[in-house]
């Protein structure tokens, strides 16, 4: 197995090399800073070519058999979400609010590490499932609404009960005198704005607009439709995410700082969780049939964790946790570990999974660089 | 010309907290603000940078003195504790002050 064939074709990347350009450039205090619109806009275009493409493939494909992936993956990420609060809130002893909310984040997909995914697919010529465009739309909302709604159920529980969770956050309010009744007011008047307004920000939300807008589009302009914009929606793509990604390096460079306040414990929680998940993904992925390139995106959509539209959520959803936690973990470790061990890993493995003959994998590493 | 004495409320906040502001000001039927993005240092870190979500307000809205405790008592007491947030106020002086009734 020729080793720096693979390193080559699967770290010394554009993008992973742009990303850690930014992480360099901010620690030597560059003032290398990609402009804000230009930093909001990228976003929204990655998630318009992704549903563009997966609406176009739907259309070939059609919707039989999607069916299934979608049901499974809801399923593993409500399991996933639940698994991640019993670790957090058991092992890791965060508070109810800070467990549930980085649960979430986990829970929820990263729309930039599935670009990523796909930039890397394509790298090694390896096709995958249009309708994962669909799946990464649905799973975004999942966890997000799953964990709000808990944390919602577990105040108002506390709050009747009089339990220490309640008692915290009347400790916390520190400007109103500790006056039950207040506090409980307060408690639950958020209770019922913030549910609403999660449904709100999460399916309103600007990623889910735009990508199941583009999915629909895609599919029913077909592809004689798309050949007019084919030149911005196509090759443009990866050039666009490599700047994006300058942007990312910039912040988790930022972020860097925080990562020791983060403790032991989330720092080995952001590298094992998503690795766990990850085979788990690829695992369940190749079980119910989908392609080599199939089951490493939802292995990797598994392993991401959202550090853009899920923390906008979480903010007001989840008032009390603390948001350093999510953001830093989510973006400052697992996204580059992800992007740089486990993405390369989890191909190695689905190929493994799906071909099991063949022991020579430097030949797809190799094939990708031709 | 004669100015008339009122009030104008200051608040520098995170990005998030804006909706809960506004909720708050149009309540109390405050009809009139202006918030534009700002950047700066505090007990946060430096803020304004980076993500969306991490970018930080500024509102002004001119007030009655009344309305103004009433909003100032309940920013206080659902906003503080959760968010990045400072707010202050000062007296200034309008020349049409129906504007702000």
């Amino acid at each position: 197995m020729d080793i720096v064939a693979i390193i080559q074709s699967s770290i010394l990347t554009p993008l992973i090399l742009f990303f850690i350009l930014g992480i360099v450039a901010t620690r030597i205090k560059s003032d290398l800073k990609i402009p804000d619109a230009i930093s909001e806009f990228l976003p929204i275009y990655l998630l318009a070519v992704i549903g563009l493409h997966g609406g176009l493939e739907m259309r070939k494909m059609g919707f039989d058999n999607m069916i299934v992936p979608i049901l499974v993956a809801v399923g593993l990420s409500v399991a996933m979400t639940l698994n991640h609060y019993q670790i957090l809130r058991r092992l890791g002893k965060f508070n109810i609010f800070d467990s549930y909310a980085i649960a979430a984040a986990y829970g929820s997909v990263g729309a930039t590490s599935f670009s990523v995914g796909l930039s890397f697919l394509k790298t090694q010529n390896q096709p995958s499932e249009g309708f994962m465009a669909v799946i990464l739309a649905v799973l975004e909302p999942v966890s997000l609404i799953l964990c709000v709604f808990l944390v919602n159920m577990s105040i108002t529980k506390n709050q009747k009960s009089k339990h220490y969770e309640t008692k915290q956050i009347l400790t916390d309010v520190k400007q109103v005198p500790s006056d039950d009744s207040i506090a409980v007011e307060i408690g639950e008047v958020r209770d019922e704005a913030s549910m609403k307004q999660v449904l709100q920000n999460t399916m309103a939300g600007k990623a889910i607009v735009i990508l199941l807008g583009s999915i629909i589009i895609g599919y029913v302009i077909g592809e004689g439709g798309f050949q007019s914009i084919k030149l911005g929606f196509e090759d443009m793509f990866f050039p666009a995410l490599v700047i994006f990604l300058i942007e990312m390096g910039i912040i988790t460079g930022q972020k860097l700082e925080d990562v020791k306040k983060a403790g032991k414990f989330l720092i080995i929680f952001s590298v094992a969780v998503p690795t766990f998940n990850g085979i788990v993904g690829v695992v369940v992925s190749t079980y119910i049939g989908l392609s080599i390139g199939g089951s490493v995106l939802l292995g990797l959509l598994f392993a991401s964790a959202s550090f853009i539209a899920a923390p906008s959520v979480l903010r007001t959803a989840i008032r009390k946790a603390n948001p350093g936690l999510y953001i830093t973990s989510a973006l400052g470790i697992t996204f580059p570990f992800n992007m740089i061990v486990l993405l390369p890993a989890m191909f190695i493995f689905s190929t493994v999974l799906h071909d099991a003959g063949t022991l020579d994998l430097s030949r797809y590493f190799v094939d990708g660089l031709k | 010309m004669k100015l008339y004495a009122i009030k104008l409320l200051t608040i520098v906040c995170e990005a998030p907290a804006q909706k809960n502001i506004i909720e708050i000001l149009e309540k109390n039927n405050v009809s009139g603000y202006t918030f534009y993005e700002v950047r700066g240092n505090g007990s946060k870190g430096i803020r304004g940078q980076g993500l969306q979500n991490e970018k930080n307000i500024k509102l002004e809205a001119i007030l009655q003195e009344e309305k103004l405790y009433r909003i100032l008592e309940e920013i206080a007491r659902t906003i503080f504790s959760d968010y990045a947030i400072v707010t202050y106020v000062n007296d200034i002086g309008v020349i049409r002050m129906e504007k702000f009734s």
